[in-house]
């Protein structure tokens, strides 16, 4: 699966939606991947990601030292910090991840997250930000050639 | 479903029996999955595993550890069911799309409606454990009995709630009913009259307003009857309530305030037990509907006619009342917006039981800890905040701060977790 997040009317955090929106339209050829578009976090992702045997997640981030545009790939233990709570209301990654795995939920079984480095998540809007705007065909190829097999690490 | 509401307002249409029927189901289901996360995921860690237990251990994966496995999986079994009649109702569960003015966007089949009755059955049977798990575990408790009910957590206010015509609880419609700290109804208005009972302070360190009861007046961050301060939430629903309108779920109101000695009840850990009660209610009440003959009906929408001008929505969010007030001009187009959520009705009483719980538990000689911010925090998570809704900012995580000071001012010490930036 890949799996693109965000909210797609919060400028700069809809860019895992429109990575998908674009991956979709690429790979609607082949039977083996599923493209699905989600604005859901937390125990939402249980939901989403079970069944699969691999799953390629796109989202926005913020680091303290990043660079608008720079697309980072992450796997699931990049965000294995604490299993607290993040948001009040909603559990945070790891813990929605290790949950499904706990309760014999087929997770998938590997995890990649392509993360890109945003600046705007706080104005409605649904355009991007010039770099992030320029970084999505990118993302698309690079995750494109990681589905052919073609990834480096 | 307070910014349809709002909407239905502007264009001055009534919706068809089907179509309001068709939008409460949709929001008990609603309600149903969001219950079900805030208590499993964010209140029972800190009664399953212990208020002063591990973080690595109090949350969901705790309990799970706790109370066994299978309870997990109905956990994430129930929630997506609650899901699954939305998005099939209207598209999506979260941002759902199936709202028009007038009703909803399409009816729902047999089919649909069969499938729905098996999942509202299940989740009634789901209800009717997790309050059971709540009287085995927290309840029955001595230790956690005296820390929900105890002057720490405890703050008195006035309360507000939706109420139907028989002043039962309701998510979706009715008056706006407001008891002061006896549980004496005070007003009971329509939502368009919202501004004639509600005014908001401000303060200069903060984005969000201080909503206020506007006959009583503001009169700072103090409790009591003097004060304007109220609180809305699934408690304060309840105590503004006589009562819930389906059996199972009356029986356990019942119950609870028998428990803790009549109504209203004051004490903010008990949140979490009203959250269950309504979880029956919003389960019970969605099989119901589920049964209704008219909920196949075609006919779910009322295509308006008037000239849209302005219009006020209101129902119960999970957390609490939501205010929609929208002005449009004569083509729809909205020109003001006006918001109250339920976080920010509770943004004053939260300060309040903030600072009530630090003062009550941080005491000469008390070791400051982790489980000592957790138990501070405890007091704040109950209101089930969305500040990011409130404020339109998602830090990322839950700062948190404590500071000691001294009987001259100065600080003593200084305990923290997840702070940006601080000096």
């Amino acid at each position: 699966m890949i799996l693109g997040l965000g909210n797609p009317i919060l400028s700069d955090d809809g860019v895992g939606n429109r990575v998908a929106q674009e991956l979709e339209a690429k790979l609607a050829q082949r039977q083996d991947v599923t493209v699905v578009e989600s604005s859901l976090s937390g125990l939402s992702l249980i939901d989403l990601l079970a069944g699969y045997d691999k799953a390629i997640i796109v989202d926005a981030i913020q680091t303290a030292e990043g660079n608008v545009g720079q697309i980072y790939r992450l796997t699931s233990d990049a965000f294995n910090n604490t299993r607290h709570v993040s948001s009040p209301h909603d559990v945070n990654f790891a813990t929605a991840l290790e949950l499904g795995n706990k309760l014999g939920i087929a997770m998938p079984k590997q995890i990649v997250i392509y993360a890109i480095e945003v600046d705007d998540v706080s104005t409605f809007g649904e355009e991007f930000t010039p770099k992030v705007k320029e970084a999505i065909p990118e993302c698309v190829k690079t995750i494109i050639k990681e589905l052919n097999g073609n990834h480096h690490a | 479903m307070a910014s349809c509401k709002a909407t239905d307002a502007v264009y001055h249409v009534e919706l068809p029996p089907a179509g309001k029927k068709l939008r409460e189901l949709f929001y008990c289901s609603h309600m149903v999955h969001s219950h079900i996360a805030c208590f499993y995921a964010l209140a029972a860690p800190d009664f399953v595993m212990g208020p002063t237990s591990d973080p690595a251990q109090r949350n969901i994966l705790g309990v799970i550890s706790k109370v066994g496995l299978q309870v997990g999986g109905e956990v994430i079994k129930h929630r997506a069911y609650a899901q699954s009649i939305q998005a099939a109702i209207a598209g999506k569960a979260t941002h759902p799309v199936g709202g028009v003015p007038g009703g909803m966007s399409k009816p729902i089949t047999e089919e649909q409606r069969k499938d729905f009755e098996e999942k509202a059955k299940s989740c009634v049977e789901f209800s009717k454990f997790s309050l059971k798990l709540f009287n085995d575990v927290v309840l029955s408790n001595k230790d956690y009995l005296n820390i929900i009910t105890g002057n720490v957590y405890t703050m008195k206010s006035y309360y507000m709630g939706l109420v139907d015509s028989k002043n039962k609880v309701n998510f979706y419609e009715g008056e706006v009913r407001v008891v002061d700290p006896d549980g004496k109804e005070v007003v009971k208005f329509k939502p368009s009259q919202y501004l004639e009972y509600i005014a908001e302070h401000t303060e200069p360190w903060t984005y969000l307003k201080f909503p206020f009861l506007k006959k009583v007046g503001w009169k700072g961050f103090t409790e009591g009857k003097d004060s304007g301060v109220y609180r809305v939430s699934p408690l304060a629903r309840l105590n503004a309530a006589d009562g819930m309108a389906t059996p199972l779920a009356q029986a356990e109101y019942e119950k609870m305030y028998k428990t803790l000695g009549g109504k209203p009840v004051h004490a903010t850990l008990v949140f979490h037990w009203a959250r269950l009660v309504e979880l029956l209610y919003a389960s019970e009440r969605l099989l119901e509907l589920c049964q209704d003959k008219e909920i196949t009906d075609p006919k779910v929408r009322t295509v308006p006619t008037a000239i849209p001008d302005e219009g006020v929505g209101i129902v119960e969010a999970p957390r609490g009342t939501l205010i929609h007030h929208y002005q449009t001009d004569k083509n729809g187009i909205v020109t003001k917006v006006n918001l109250i959520v339920a976080t920010a009705h509770n943004y004053p009483a939260m300060q309040m039981s903030i600072k009530k719980a630090a003062q009550g538990l941080i005491k000469k000689g008390t070791a400051a800890s982790e489980g000592l911010l957790n138990m501070v925090e405890m007091a704040f998570r109950a209101y089930d905040p969305c500040m990011a809704c409130a404020t339109h900012t998602l830090p990322g995580q839950m700062p948190l701060e404590i500071v000691i000071y001294d009987s001259k001012g100065e600080v003593k010490e200084r305990l923290s977790r997840n702070l940006v930036g601080s000096n």
